[in-house]
């Protein structure tokens, strides 16, 4: 279980830094393109604002296992711990049905947007939607793996951090 | 429904859950409970919000900045601080605002000076043996000039959330506040240092240690010439600008040696993770923002505040402090994004000049970030220095008393802010 959640960690990071990468690349590439050769991509803008898109949802439940999504716990940690602690799983409940409702409404938005078109390259409209249920999916994901770490402020690299500023 | 969907965004945010979620929550229970409502207009909100790019300037200069860091320009420009005014009185403390008005030239974030250069200088304070509450508070105050001096994230996104500014008239309006905003910081640790006798560094550094040190420099100190110039000219938007600054810092790395594979894979998930963050709660906040319009709460505020003044200055009083009032529960971003569309219309209706009004609820949410309860700089400084919040809050009261200053000049004279851009053609 362990093994499969680090991997899927992995992937999860690759995926992001790429289309970052990606959406760089194309926005470099178009500049040099209007100023060196006097062309630029027609697509270039759209593809580079959905593939942004599609990075930031996808970078959702990454951001939570870092301990990225800001919350305010000043009032919750005056409670007694074990109180907190329930809490804390009340949050996580309440932030999963919340993205699987997300996901559904988001799976119903690409069917709505199919059949409708983009303006610059004329796809349908559902493919760069389909970032929003995709994305949401994966942080349902990582909140299944992450679920008892996050209830314990156990965050990754940004570590402590949280549980600390809560305390003081 | 006005009334149960800011109680339950309040609810949520006051029970620990993430600010992102809590607006998107509050939003999607509204619009459920709705039944003329379409609930896939939550969805539609939440891709609309973000689909912009002038927007996608954020990740570029969040990338743009960890790339900079990574290749050692941050620690570079602290040397170059350091050389010029560190022998005044309360050096240290100049030096702290010096470098985080460089820094701000690259960053276009407050929370990213806090964790960087700020936390830096705030070290080096405290081994000098200023007062580890002064310094931490003079570190979280100076780290707010990050979103005002250009490149600007948040002047990015109140550009997309109106009408009628462009991100690079902003980014103009930016600069001299910003100087304003340094000026006040640098007089009120002068004053502080006076009293308290911290003294600078013993020599003042040579003509040849300063020469090293600019030249050490200099590759961070283009970079926000090459962002403005671009601008200035035309020559690229404020997106482009961001993608190349990170280019130019890629390039710079390379050269230097600076960089492994692994440190640029880093920095880029860095900046895909923080970009994550940043986008979705624009993303959510959008959802609780249409909701605000379609229940049409600017209209009725507009209307209370008409009826209580017809005064220019009056009006923008009272926005700035209705402003800084939610600044101090909300974070900074979400209560532009709201406040954007409630705020900006009853602003120039009554003729404030859009650049005007950005600059000053700009200014007034940033001082946000250094004000109780909700205070996300004062939280990293905190944090990173190990101190109380409650020792730090009253070390920056005459910080904070220095930034209010500056909010009122801001205020009172739109010049401060309209000058530049409108010299350059950037009025609206």
């Amino acid at each position: 279980m362990k093994n499969i959640e680090s991997y899927f960690v992995l992937i999860n990071r690759i995926f992001v830094a790429s289309l970052l990468a990606i959406v760089f690349l194309i926005v470099i590439v178009n500049v040099v393109g209007r100023y060196g050769f006097n062309y630029s991509l027609s697509w270039a803008e759209e593809a580079a604002r959905h593939l942004m898109i599609l990075s930031a949802f996808s970078a959702s439940g990454l951001a939570l296992r870092e301990g990225r999504l800001v919350a305010i716990t000043l009032f919750p940690d005056l409670l007694p711990t074990k109180i907190q602690l329930v809490l804390r799983w009340l949050i996580v409940i309440t932030m999963f049905t919340f993205m699987l409702v997300m996901t559904w409404l988001g799976i119903k938005f690409v069917q709505f947007g199919w059949n409708k078109e983009t303006m610059a390259t004329g796809m349908s409209r559902g493919i760069p939607y389909m970032a929003i249920p995709f994305g949401c999916f994966i942080f349902l994901v990582q909140l299944a793996f992450f679920a008892r770490r996050f209830t314990r402020f156990e965050f990754e690299f940004e570590s402590q951090k949280t549980k600390e500023l809560g305390a003081k | 429904m006005a009334k149960s969907l800011i109680i339950l965004f309040f609810i949520t945010l006051f029970l620990g859950i993430p600010v992102a979620f809590t607006m998107g929550i509050a939003g999607l229970a509204t619009i459920l409970s709705f039944e003329t409502i379409n609930p896939l207009v939550a969805v539609q909100r939440l891709f609309n919000g973000i689909d912009s790019f002038p927007l996608m300037a954020v990740p570029f200069f969040i990338l743009a900045s960890e790339l900079m860091t990574a290749c050692g320009l941050t620690a570079a420009l602290l040397g170059f601080a350091n050389a010029l005014v560190g022998h005044l009185k309360g050096g240290l403390g100049h030096v702290n605002v010096l470098v985080s008005m460089l820094f701000a030239g690259i960053s276009g974030s407050a929370l990213a000076d806090a964790a960087g250069p700020s936390a830096i200088v705030m070290k080096m304070m405290r081994n000098a043996g200023y007062d580890k509450y002064y310094a931490g508070a003079l570190s979280a105050a100076t780290a707010t000039i990050g979103p005002i001096i250009p490149p600007s994230i948040l002047a990015v996104i109140f550009a997309i959330s109106t009408s009628g500014v462009t991100v690079a008239g902003l980014f103009l309006a930016g600069i001299i506040p910003g100087v304003l905003l340094g000026a006040a910081l640098a007089i009120t640790n002068h004053i502080v240092s006076k009293r308290a006798g911290y003294k600078g560094r013993d020599v003042r550094a040579s003509r040849a240690e300063l020469l090293c040190a600019l030249y050490s420099a200099v590759p961070a100190l283009i970079m926000p010439g090459i962002i403005l110039g671009g601008i200035i000219f035309g020559i690229f938007t404020p997106t482009e600008a961001g993608a190349i600054a990170s280019g130019y810092a890629l390039i710079l790395g390379t050269i230097k040696r600076a960089f492994t594979f692994k440190s640029i894979y880093l920095a880029f998930v860095r900046a895909a993770i923080i970009t994550s963050s940043v986008f979705l709660i624009i993303a959510m906040a959008s959802i609780f923002a249409w909701l605000l319009t379609y229940l049409q709460i600017p209209q009725q505020l507009a209307s209370t505040i008409e009826g209580i003044t017809e005064n220019r200055i009056a009006i923008l009083f009272i926005l700035a402090g209705f402003a800084l009032v939610c600044g101090f529960f909300i974070d900074t971003l979400p209560a532009l994004i709201i406040l954007t569309p409630i705020l900006g219309p009853i602003a120039y209706s009554a003729g404030i000049d859009p650049l005007h009004f950005g600059m000053m609820l700009i200014l007034n949410l940033t001082i946000g970030m250094i004000t109780p309860p909700v205070g996300p700089v004062l939280f990293v400084i905190a944090t990173v220095g190990q101190l109380k919040l409650e020792g730090l809050f009253k070390a920056i009261l005459p910080l904070l008393f220095a930034e209010i200053v500056v909010l009122l000049l801001i205020i009172l004279i739109p010049e401060l802010s309209t000058f530049i851009p409108k010299s350059l053609g950037y009025s609206h």
